[in-house]
């Protein structure tokens, strides 16, 4: 029955681009709300302060201290575990989110270098805090997926030659367009037809059937896992209800 | 998955899906309208406005020879099919 293909565009560990033929639209509109939504995260929710000197309150340094992505080893955590986290910081320096410590080395922060706040002389941030594995859907800051999105693919023919006194006009798209079996990122050409089709007619048609998908990740884990767990939670949905069916 | 069976005849069913949202709703309704001997299938969210009701309810009407709770486990059927598909081309490409 259902027979998919999928062709990368662009693969880095963080972020990709690929194209998947024979999707119906609801389920590529599923995978999407999936990866936003439903694959869980570490976050930090929250903090006890043992001291803190600096010039921020302790609210606005727990939201600064949640916002922080951390890497999330799915395997081995399930929803609703908690990892604790320290750090101590002594001014004058900048507390960065490379300073936290974690309790279990498989969580950290994902990147090193977000500024937590700038501590002055005599200035001192001292904290202990809970980081929980929670959805999207349950608070913004435990979404992997940090930009997930697809468009159609669109197929570009050559219709024939352009009006010989025809308007001088750009024609500009975006996404990825399939020439002739070819893949071709707008980027590519600037984003405009005219660039890679001068003085030629064409037609532009989104393919049936064909999105292509542009994930980035926060950096919790790689693509590759988000996609992999948007799915298997699409795929524990269907086999619970199956299962409910059933009795 | 917390199921409640609100209305159900032979070739009909109305159903509510406890904890659910259009993420998996709409997937799940866009298989069974590919699924043989469903005629229609659709869901509400918040059901005629009624107060507090979020949870969404499923609503299948099938052909005479298929019983909807059936093509109800059919249709659940073909999502994991689907998310088996989709993984295996995945990593295929990966």
């Amino acid at each position: 029955m259902a027979e998919y293909d999928v062709t990368f565009i662009e693969r880095e560990e963080r972020e990709a681009r690929f194209l998947i033929r024979g999707v119906t639209p609801a389920f590529a509109n599923g995978i999407r709300r999936a990866m936003i939504a439903d694959v869980p995260t570490f976050s930090i929710d929250t903090v006890r302060v043992i001291e803190n000197s600096s010039v921020m309150f302790d609210e606005q340094i727990g939201l600064r201290l949640g916002l922080v992505p951390l890497t999330t080893p799915l395997g081995d955590f399930d929803i609703g575990d908690e990892v604790t986290l320290a750090l101590d910081v002594e001014g004058p320096g900048t507390a960065y989110s490379g300073d936290l410590v974690a309790n279990d080395e498989m969580v950290e922060a994902a990147d090193t270098d977000i500024p937590i706040i700038e501590l002055k002389e005599d200035q001192r941030l001292e904290l202990e805090a809970d980081a929980v594995l929670e959805t999207g859907r349950d608070h913004a800051k435990h979404q992997g997926g940090v930009a997930v999105s697809y468009r159609h693919l669109q197929g570009v023919e050559n219709v024939g030659e352009r009006d010989e006194f025809a308007d001088d006009e750009s024609h500009i798209i975006r996404g990825v367009i399939e020439d002739d079996g070819d893949l071709i990122p707008t980027e590519d050409f600037g984003n405009d037809l005219t660039n890679r089709y001068p003085d030629t007619e064409v037609k532009v048609e989104d393919v049936p059937g064909a999105f292509v998908f542009h994930v980035e990740t926060d950096g919790s884990f790689d693509v590759d896992t988000l996609v992999t767990e948007a799915t298997a939670t699409l795929r524990s949905r269907a086999e619970a209800l199956t299962d409910a069916v059933a009795l | 998955m917390e199921l409640r069976v609100i209305e159900k005849g032979d070739t009909s069913l109305s159903i509510e899906v406890a904890g659910e949202d259009h993420t998996f709703m709409n997937v799940l309704k866009g298989a069974l309208l590919e699924t043989d001997g469903v005629a229609a299938a659709t869901y509400d969210m918040n059901p005629e406005q009624s107060g507090g009701q979020t949870d969404p309810i499923l609503t299948i009407k099938t052909e005479d020879n298929t019983d909807a709770l059936d093509a109800l486990e059919t249709g659940a059927q073909r999502v994991v099919e689907k998310a088996d598909a989709l993984e295996t081309a995945y990593n295929t490409a990966a």
